[in-house]
């Protein structure tokens, strides 16, 4: 059993000397924000001491303090996780990265970022952007930190076609739980040189190491791009609709799934009631919004028709096209505002990132449906449908906090275990955190369960990086 | 069946245009276009008129060739035919000349019952073409409508918004609306439309093919004003964000800051 030791002022003045003044906040004066990231139902967890670092030298002098002194050390990007991801659950110091935002510089002839942990995901892409490049993990929260979204193995809505950031990461920098600094991977596209400890080290939550310095692949920003809104009656007309997309060869972007409910909320939050809650004199029940991206607009016109045609046959209402720029910046501005939307008209929410096959999606939804009918619990429900990846979201307005935690309690233990019966995955890309541990053990099994933890001891035996995460579940003391 | 008239016009995205600091003009060079926003309101009045009474939608713009983009957006989300009055001479107009040159150009088309206009451009933001347009068409004018109540024997039943209320007024045909935009918020065009748009016939007049038009009255010499400078407004000073990690520290600063203001 580890066991931690306090902040003491003598530890406090080592930390306080790594940075310039101004950055080290120690006995409460810590950013209370720290306590907690976009998901407070799971606690708020105050740390001793907090630190914005600026440098790979200055986490490499601060970890080996801290390995010295036995002090818990978890790593914050902007906060915007939803698993309580970055929350110190045993105090000690938050080692925050959002000072570490500067682009270093472009390689154009090999397409390749390098950047620090702390840059925002919208900086990142409209500084790429702005050089005719694509930087294609998409992620909803823009917010981010990209270090953030590596270390959750973030996704978002252009995985259908790109990937996710783990197929963009090349290279990175870590600081390890003693101090000591590793280069991890090289700018190039292939490898095969032994374990590769970069893909380990990403979507492992600041667990195995502190990245400070990453390269990226980037691509050529497509030259056009267009989006159809196909509304269906139902949810399992609409959903049955997403593989027929996926076989037609019609390589979409994106394919997102969205119910009545949520557009409802979104045009309420946002005011723009872009996606229609009636066509054709029907109420639509549930859409997808398929993006291609191309080189011609008359290719992309092929693509359309062909959709055209498969909607037909799927017993669509329409199809509609998204092609403006005003109308794609209200369309994508709705679509990112659906967390936010459900966040501004809820007091308590809960949620789950599953991913499951894309045939599977329906007999999931139907399921998540009728947990919460018999729980009094309302469901809403969003996501990425053309990889499976569903964001479910428990929210009430009514309830005490005990009593919504005690049935949204029975809500996730039914629907993870669903989850695995249909050969899903616990997250998609929002991670473990501490919040879904339980479910991940359940899902992946003792074996590599145990496993995992072994890996995260070779990394760090003391465990004093972001512990209680992912595979942690070690009691622990402080001295 | 109702003959309708609906004036859009293509603007630069207002929040990409720049201004030369050194000429003090508008620097439109590689900035996109877009559909002025408020005419997809007053179009989808139109359409939902249609939709309901029956009738046939023409759309009319100014502007240079690709203005035809616009066009062709607008057909695609319920126009029926569109036209397009383009040609150097009627460049520079200001709204005195614009609003002659959409009324011959509509007088070469025929009568129409209903005109719909957005309630400005969001590039030169004057709000007058609608005022002028009904006078220059002899047509009643309803501003900020919020609903159309009803259309029947010539006659036309809206409700329009007040500063402090709404009214219900009556009007006779012709009439020029312009109308509130969360009422009419516009729809996203179908597959088929929107293919269908891309190669719709447009009929273009020029300053040669308009009937009787007096050249005297078009373009900058049509024009009742002069623009002779542009210049950014000044803005306020930008806030301070206190922002060091701690509440208390924070606070202590807002305190202090607010009491140099003498506002403490």
């Amino acid at each position: 059993m580890p066991a931690y030791n306090k902040i003491t002022s003598a530890a406090a003045e080592e930390l306080r000397a790594c940075v310039s003044t101004g950055r080290f906040f120690f006995g409460g004066e810590a950013d209370p924000n720290y306590t907690h990231d976009e998901m407070p139902i799971y606690g708020r967890f105050m740390p001793e001491a907090a630190v914005d670092v600026e440098t790979t030298e200055e986490v490499s002098a601060i970890m080996k303090i801290c390995s010295r002194y036995k002090i818990p050390v978890t790593c914050r990007g902007a906060g915007t996780g939803l698993v309580g991801g970055c929350v110190p659950l045993y105090g000690g110091l938050v080692l925050c990265t959002r000072r570490m935002n500067r682009i270093l510089g472009y390689d154009m002839e090999n397409l390749v970022v390098r950047l620090q942990p702390g840059v925002l995901l919208k900086d990142l892409a409209a500084d790429a952007l702005s050089r005719g490049l694509l930087y294609p993990p998409d992620p909803g929260e823009k917010t981010a930190t990209v270090g953030g979204n590596i270390s959750t193995n973030a996704g978002g809505m252009r995985a259908v076609k790109y990937g996710v950031t783990r197929d963009y990461v090349l290279a990175m920098t870590v600081v390890l739980a003693d101090g000591r600094i590793l280069e991890l991977g090289k700018p190039v596209s292939k490898s095969s040189s032994g374990y590769s400890l970069l893909h380990l080290m990403i979507g492992s939550e600041g667990t195995l190491g502190i990245i400070t310095e990453m390269a990226l692949k980037l691509v050529p920003n497509p030259q056009c791009d267009v989006s159809c809104l196909v509304p269906f009656r139902d949810v399992e007309s609409c959903i049955h609709f997403v593989p027929k997309v996926r076989l037609a060869n019609l390589d979409p972007q994106s394919i997102e799934f969205m119910d009545a409910d949520i557009v409802s909320s979104s045009a309420a939050f946002t005011g723009s009631p872009i996606f229609p809650e009636r066509v054709a004199n029907t109420a639509v029940g549930a859409s997808v919004l398929v993006t291609f991206v191309g080189t011609e607009p008359d290719e992309l016109d092929r693509r359309m028709i062909k959709l055209g045609e498969i909607a037909k046959e799927a017993g669509a209402l329409d199809v509609l096209v998204v092609a403006t720029p005003s109308n794609k910046k209200a369309a994508w501005s709705a679509r990112s505002s659906f967390l936010t939307a459900i966040e501004a008209d809820t007091r308590l929410i809960d949620e789950m990132d599953v991913v499951v096959p894309v045939d599977r999606i329906p007999a999931f939804l139907l399921y998540i449906r009728s947990l919460g009918e018999q729980t009094g619990i309302r469901i809403r429900n969003f996501g990425h449908a053309g990889d499976g990846n569903l964001h479910i979201y428990c929210c009430s307005n009514d309830l005490e906090e005990d009593e919504f935690k005690r049935r949204v309690k029975i809500i996730m233990d039914a629907a993870y275990r669903r989850c695995a019966e249909l050969e899903g995955q616990v997250s998609g890309e929002h991670a473990i955190g501490h919040a879904k541990m339980a479910y991940l053990r359940e899902s992946v099994g003792e074996d590599v369960f145990a496993l995992m933890g072994g890996i995260k001891k070779v990394f760090d035996p003391d465990m004093l990086l972001n512990p209680g995460k992912v595979c942690d579940r070690e009691r622990r003391t402080s001295c | 069946m109702l003959k309708i008239l609906v004036c859009v016009k293509q603007i630069p995205d207002v929040d990409l245009v720049k201004m030369d600091p050194e000429t003090g003009n508008l620097v439109r060079a590689g900035v996109p276009t877009l559909t002025n926003p408020l005419d997809l309101n007053a179009l989808e009045a139109a359409v939902r008129t249609k939709e309901r009474c029956g009738g046939r939608i023409t759309l009319i713009t100014m502007g240079p060739p690709a203005a035809e983009e616009t066009l062709r957006e607008c057909l695609a989300v319920g126009g029926d035919e569109a036209v397009l009055i383009t040609g150097r001479p009627f460049g520079g107009a200001d709204t005195l000349s614009t609003s002659y040159t959409i009324v011959k150009a509509a007088e070469a088309l025929g009568k129409f019952d209903l005109i719909f206009c957005g309630k400005e451009s969001l590039d030169g933001a004057t709000g007058q073409m609608a005022s002028q347009l009904a006078e220059r068409f002899d047509a009643a004018q309803i501003s900020c409508c919020l609903t159309i109540e009803d259309i029947a024997e010539g006659r036309i039943r809206a409700v329009r918004a007040l500063e402090t209320g709404r009214e219900t007024v009556e009007a006779t045909l012709p009439c020029l609306l312009t109308v509130e935009k969360d009422n009419f918020y516009g729809r996203l065009p179908s597959l088929g439309a929107y293919l269908a748009a891309k190669t719709a016939p447009i009929t273009v007049f020029d300053e040669t093919s308009l009937p009787g038009l007096d050249p005297a009255r078009i373009g900058v010499p049509g024009s009742g004003t002069v623009v002779p400078k542009i210049y950014p407004p000044e803005l306020p000073e930008p806030g301070q964000i206190i922002r060091t990690g701690s509440v208390k520290t924070d606070v202590g600063r807002l305190v202090s800051l607010l009491a140099e203001k003498d506002v403490i």
